[in-house]
């Protein structure tokens, strides 16, 4: 962390060597992704070969090389330095490009790392701006010392810009704090990594694997419904006997792939992960393949939520995301900051370390109404089974009967929901409680909401109800069915309290 | 806490927009369905059909059903379009089955614009945008004002947004 001597940034620099292969990989990654179809017939065509499958094989090389070539030369024409409270940085092979970002409009700057980066201790450096739609810049390969020089120059730098204008006490208090100071609360041993792979939702990647296995068979070939009747005339024979126990075999696999599929997703993303809590915030590393290391700004997170499944329930792990303001539309994903497989204690103590302790507490809990229980049995349970009765009688007759099962089943879900469906407020936070089987939380500071909505269904205004919408930032949360004389003093109280409160909101 | 101290916001006065703005809804829904009745007729006209007086009927007839009642509608929740301003914030409210009310802390704004459409311009009326960090789902558009009482919303909302947000830094 420390750099020695001050690596002198204000004359214009080259990445390190390192970057043309990292160049050369994301060209080498494009080119693939943009033409496998056409390399796979090339090289599936070389036993028939014809005189158009080899040109354009031709076609396809003379073409990579080019690129090739190409990002070599982005190499030789990528220059970075930094100004007077700005970083500049010029690219472009034919069309120069010349962007100067001040200080003051970067959010974070985060490093990410891929397995070269790694062999070759070297980092890309993404550099998140606000405003702008185009709102990042990257470097895509310095050596960690020289990058961590950079940010350190950055900060600094930023921080006595902040200074000079603000004045808030809170800034003059985080410029004297010194910024190396960190402080480790959570790391993912195997162990937990492990029981993190195993809780993670096996349902979601099957429907993935599924999502890819029927898109690629689909770019192979128009007619797959062909091929797999095809593959299975083939066991025609064995079917009829043996059916069940088939069905049963191809049930196992499917899910053992998805158990082996999570797994695995859960090890490359979240393989050493660890959480730091420093003056500024928290910063967090994860990622075997891809490592990453994100900064998060503590005045700029939004909500804090915790979850779990009854799986995770019974292993004691919670899943944290912080959502903290991003104004790239496009990099949604990136402001929401995931760690599975954190202990309630350090719940409890990332939220107050991001927000003032002394509010972080359980309040009267306000419940939503039970008319929400029955609109939603009535819109989930009885329309359903009212569309669908109708042919299904036609179809089965008095089996049909089994579909009113749905009825009793929907209204235990939309039971437990309601249950669960809460809200609680003090001066400073607002929590979200939701969850069918297992549970979710949801930690908004109420200075930091940028618009009330008020909703009223026709429904909603015979019943004098309301739902009232807050939007911050990093999103938005909806407390449903509440009546709405309490609706409208939340939406008063919300609003005056973020429009007397002259603390940073973003 | 003392809710009762705050602000209301329901007691406030609530401003119309221009009653020529229901003109500018109605124009522009009236295009939408003079196509939808062209590409009906066109159907029964040239469609593989048997009964062509039937397919004229349906298609034809309920194009204009359809078009009724979506005026109907539109001139029904016109008159739920309203605005307020207050000291810290602007509201806007709308819709006839789903009402909306939308508020926005002018220490909370980004930015603010005007608009003006093709037929907004025959009327001399504006949109005022207003911009928020949150995204585009809360940000919100008041359609149907006269160019003077835009420019002079849009003026006091920025003006307030700097004054408001002057202390803190974005």
């Amino acid at each position: 962390m420390e750099a020695n001597q001050p690596i002198d940034f204000s004359s214009p620099r080259r990445q390190s060597k390192i970057a043309i292969g990292v160049i050369l990989i994301k060209f080498i990654r494009q080119t693939i992704r943009a033409m496998w179809p056409i390399l796979i017939s090339f090289f599936i065509g070389g036993r028939n070969n014809t005189w158009f499958e080899e040109m354009l094989g031709y076609f396809v090389i003379a073409f990579a090389v080019f690129n090739l070539l190409g990002s070599v030369l982005t190499y030789f024409r990528f220059y970075f330095h930094l100004e007077e409270g700005a970083i500049v940085i010029d690219k472009g092979l034919l069309r120069r490009t010349h962007t100067n970002i001040p200080f003051e409009r970067i959010q974070t700057i985060n490093f990410k790392q891929n397995i070269l980066h790694q062999i070759f201790n070297v980092v890309s450096v993404e550099i998140d701006t606000a405003g702008a739609k185009k709102s990042e810049m990257s470097i895509d390969a310095l050596t960690k010392a020289d990058a961590d020089a950079l940010r350190a120059q950055i900060l600094a730098e930023k921080k006595q810009i902040v200074a000079q204008t603000a004045t808030e006490e809170e800034n003059a208090e985080a410029v004297a704090v010194d910024e190396e100071q960190e402080e480790l609360i959570l790391h993912l041993n195997p162990i937990d990594l492990l029981k993190v792979g195993v809780s993670q939702n096996h349902l979601r990647s099957m429907g993935i694997i599924f999502a890819f296995v029927f898109t690629t068979i689909d770019q192979f070939t128009d007619d797959w419904g062909e091929v797999v009747t095809d593959q299975v005339d083939n066991y025609q024979g064995f079917m009829p006997e043996n059916g069940i126990l088939a069905f049963g075999i191809i049930v196992i696999i499917v899910l053992l792939i998805s158990f082996l599929f999570s797994l695995v997703n859960t090890v490359l993303k979240y393989f050493e992960l660890s959480f730091f809590i420093k003056s500024s915030g928290f910063k967090l590393n994860r990622g075997l393949l891809n490592r990453e290391e994100i900064s998060i700004n503590k005045s700029k997170i939004q909500t804090i939520s915790w979850s779990e499944t009854p799986v995770r329930h019974m292993l004691g792990l919670w899943t944290l995301q912080i959502e903290q303001a991003s104004s790239a539309e496009a990099e949604q994903l990136k402001s929401k900051i995931k760690v599975p497989g954190c202990y309630i204690d350090q719940v409890n103590r990332v939220v107050t370390t991001a927000f003032p302790a002394e509010f972080y507490r359980d309040e009267a809990r306000h419940k939503v109404s039970k008319l929400l229980k029955y609109r939603l049995l009535f819109f989930l349970g009885l329309f359903p089974i009212l569309l669908a009765g109708t042919p299904l009688w036609f179809a089965l007759q008095w089996e049909a009967l089994y579909a009113l099962l749905w009825i009793p089943m929907i209204w235990g879900i939309v039971h437990l929901y309601h249950t669960k469906r809460s809200f609680e407020i003090n001066e400073e936070l607002l929590r979200n409680n939701s969850g069918i089987f297992g549970r979710k939380h949801q930690l908004s500071q109420i200075h930091k909401v940028q618009a009330v909505k008020i909703k009223q269904s026709w429904y909603q205004r015979r019943k004098s109800l309301a739902s009232v919408q807050l939007f911050t930032a990093a999103g938005q949360s909806t407390i449903p069915f509440i009546s709405l004389d309490l609706a409208m003093e939340l939406e008063n109280y919300l609003l005056y309290r973020a429009e007397s409160d002259t603390r940073e909101w973003m | 806490m003392d809710a009762a101290a705050l602000p209301q916001v329901e007691t406030l006065t609530f401003h119309s927009i221009e009653k020529k703005y229901l003109r500018v809804s109605i124009i522009t829904s009236a295009i939408f369905w003079t196509l939808a009745l062209a590409g009906g007729l066109s159907i029964s006209a040239f469609g593989d059909i048997d009964n062509r007086p039937l397919a004229y009927a349906i298609f034809g007839g309920g194009v204009l059903l359809l078009a009724l009642a979506n005026l109907t509608f539109i001139r029904a929740s016109f008159k739920k379009k309203k605005y307020a301003l207050r000291e810290r914030d602007i509201i806007y409210t709308k819709g006839l089955w789903w009402s909306v009310r939308t508020s926005i802390p002018f220490n909370r704004i980004q930015h603010a614009e005007l608009k003006q459409g093709p037929f907004e311009r025959m009327y001399g009326l504006h949109s005022l945008k207003v911009f928020t960090a949150g995204g585009q789902s809360s940000d919100l558009v008041i359609p149907g004002l006269k160019e003077e009482t835009a420019q002079s919303i849009k003026d006091f909302i920025l003006g307030k947004t700097s004054q408001d947000g002057s202390e803190s830094t974005d």
